[in-house]
């Protein structure tokens, strides 16, 4: 729920509520003011009576009007006090009930008790309390809605640099390398938050930046020491008074330099994509280099028995040649690694995208992880882990994307160009 | 062939020019920047060994005088640094080629017998080992001036051997050469054997006796 509406909740509960308990005090109090008036007209319409008895020693002639009227009994039993009170009467005019204020009070006139009866209706005041109570139910209604209109105005306008920061904050990628620049504005609390994420992005950039720098540091810094124990271990292979079991040793270290070269390449090539803003500017003639990759891969294709099939429709990119070689090689590794003997790889290019489609050994793979750094499908398997995480880079460096599926035992890899 | 090791890893550099000095190449070799500068105004070499990050300058700075100089010594970059980094910038400068660390000695020495070729010969050197005869500008080989028919493998594979003659050839060595390092072999390399095997049989029927030794578990030998 939205915060505005959170709080606008909260107010037209609060100002409804307030609004209620007032209008029903302020129509009580009303009621008992006019009530008291129409009691105290009615005193003085008895002070009246009694008065004119006093000195004429008879009953006053007295006309009774639409809205006051007197009646006079005689009786036997005075009243010890004075009476008021309400009663419903039928309006014979109107043809419908009322209520009137009546007031009963004896008189003594010549030793003759009567009860006299002075009766007032209430219409009129009603008629001024339902006009009162509906004004105000009016004016509630016009607040709440005037309220609601402006604050969502207001509201809306006042949030504006926080959903800008929001916007900003959801756009922001930390390989980007444009960092966040949160802009100061009016509201202190807003400034405060874009300040905050401002330095705390700057931080985190650095922290990045060093990682990255680390990284690459070292994998650079491990490259010289490699060279020197392959160049040792060729220079060992040379020696021919070798015996076949340090021959094997010799050869056991030069594999694991192998792996080792190619890890630390691989590393450095991941780095590189994230940290360096490749122009992708150059022709590169896809399709072409295709054959060229499978042409140069024939042999390992045969010497593991796999079928390769291809549906390459000619296809220029423009893009970054080392890079798409890379990117081939990688797929074209995987899959020659990756088959069973015997099994089938295929290769399809269109205008929209390179699908690489090869028989899969142990079924499906890990759709969600298997573009991760250092993903293996089985533990003991002979490769690093990290020629799909490349894939993955330069597609993204690129702005392709990328899928893994699988189908009829088939792992299908999918490069989609995304024109715009 | 008067070759100079920059290179300022010693232990690397010793065994570049042991290596290489075993095939028949005279060997300079200096650490740093100041001594290489110092060689290089005083002699000609027929290759240079370059390494990029040197102490005391930048191998591209090195680069750079040759140029300034009008040398016309040939230059191969070892560099740390793979290709996606600075591998055009020297090349730009004029560096003949440019291998990334770490790599094969053997390699090394192949690349440097073809940039010796292209240098001293305009690419249009006719190399004669043993009987065979062999002309790298049309990429022919006649053995006892009859042409052999060899595939492109096959002949990249000969030349490999003859730059490197009489020296081990590991199975990995070869297979890198011939197919890149950006391939993983995955452990399988019976794909060479069928490549050496049909280069061995295509000299010996063209009357020459085979001197591709096999090293049983080892590699390879090309003796002359």
């Amino acid at each position: 729920m939205k915060l505005f509406a959170k709080y606008n909740r909260i107010n037209v509960l609060a100002t409804i509520f307030i609004f209620v308990v007032g209008s029903v005090a302020f129509y009580f109090a009303l009621q008992y003011i006019l009530i008291k008036q129409l009691d105290e007209t009615l005193h003085s319409e008895q002070q009246e009576i009694h008065e004119y008895a006093e000195v004429h020693h008879q009953l006053p002639d007295i006309q009774n009007t639409k809205h006051q009227w007197v009646t006079i009994t005689p009786t036997d039993k005075p009243l010890l006090k004075r009476k008021i009170g309400n009663y419903r009467y039928y309006n014979e005019r109107e043809k419908e009930w009322e209520t009137a204020r009546q007031l009963l009070f004896s008189l003594n006139i010549n030793q003759q008790y009567y009860i006299v009866s002075v009766s007032k209706s209430e219409v009129e005041t009603e008629i001024l309390l339902k006009l009162v109570i509906l004004v105000t139910i009016g004016m509630v209604a016009l607040i709440l809605l005037l309220n609601f209109f402006i604050n969502r105005s207001i509201i809306n306008r006042l949030w504006q640099p926080f959903y800008y920061s929001v916007d900003q904050i959801r756009k922001y990628e930390i390989k980007d390398k444009q960092s966040l620049s949160l802009p100061r504005n009016s509201v202190n609390e807003f400034n405060l938050l874009n300040e905050s994420l401002n330095s705390m992005t700057q931080r985190i950039e650095a922290d990045y930046l060093a990682l990255k720098a680390f990284t690459e540091n070292a994998s650079h810094e491990m490259q010289t020491p490699l060279a020197v124990i392959r160049s040792k271990t060729d220079m060992l292979l040379q020696q021919s008074e070798l015996k076949e079991e340090a021959i094997k040793n010799i050869l056991g270290i030069e594999d694991s330099i192998q792996k080792l070269t190619r890890l630390n390449q691989s590393l450095l090539l991941l780095t590189k994509l994230e940290n360096t803003q490749f122009a992708l500017n150059e022709e590169v003639n896809i399709s072409e280099l295709i054959e060229q990759k499978l042409e140069e891969k024939k042999e390992l294709f045969l010497s593991r028995k796999i079928d390769v099939g291809r549906k390459i429709e000619p296809l220029v990119l423009l893009f970054h040649q080392q890079l798409a070689e890379i990117l081939l090689n990688n797929f074209l590794s995987n899959a020659i690694k990756y088959t069973p003997a015997g099994g089938m790889v295929n290769v399809e290019l269109n205008s929209t995208k390179l699908v690489v489609t090869n028989t899969a050994a142990n079924g499906s793979l890990e759709e969600d992880k298997i573009f991760q750094r250092f993903y293996k499908a089985q533990p003991n398997q002979e490769g690093v882990g990290l020629g799909l995480a490349i894939v993955f880079e330069i597609a993204r460096a690129a702005g392709f994307s990328v899928s893994y599926s699988f189908t009829n035992n088939q792992h299908i890899f999918s490069v989609h160009f995304n024109w715009k | 062939m008067k070759l100079l090791i920059i290179e300022d890893e010693l232990a690397l550099n010793q065994s570049i020019v042991a290596f290489l000095s075993a095939s028949g190449y005279i060997c300079e070799f200096v650490t740093e920047y100041s001594a290489a500068v110092e060689k290089i105004e005083l002699y000609e070499y027929d290759c240079i060994v370059l390494d990029i990050m040197l102490p005391g300058g930048s191998g591209l700075q090195l680069l750079k005088y040759l140029k300034q100089n009008n040398k016309t010594d040939g230059v191969i970059i070892i560099s740390a640094k793979d290709s996606l980094d600075d591998k055009i910038g020297g090349l730009q400068l004029g560096a003949d080629d440019y291998l990334t660390k770490p790599f094969h000695l053997s390699e090394l020495s192949v690349r440097i017998a073809a940039i010796i070729r292209r240098k001293k010969f305009n690419g249009r050197s006719l190399m004669t080992v043993g009987d065979m005869e062999i002309d790298t500008a049309g990429q022919s080989v006649k053995i006892k001036s009859k042409p052999v028919e060899l595939t492109l493998k096959e002949y990249q594979l000969l030349l490999f051997f003859i730059a490197n003659k009489n020296k081990v050839l590991s199975k990995n060595a070869i297979a890198e050469h011939l197919w890149g390092d950006d391939m993983d072999m995955a452990g399988n390399l019976d794909f060479i054997y069928v490549h050496i095997k049909n280069l061995r049989k295509k000299i010996v029927q063209a009357g020459m006796e085979d001197p591709i030794k096999s090293l049983y578990g080892v590699g390879y030998k090309m003796q002359l």
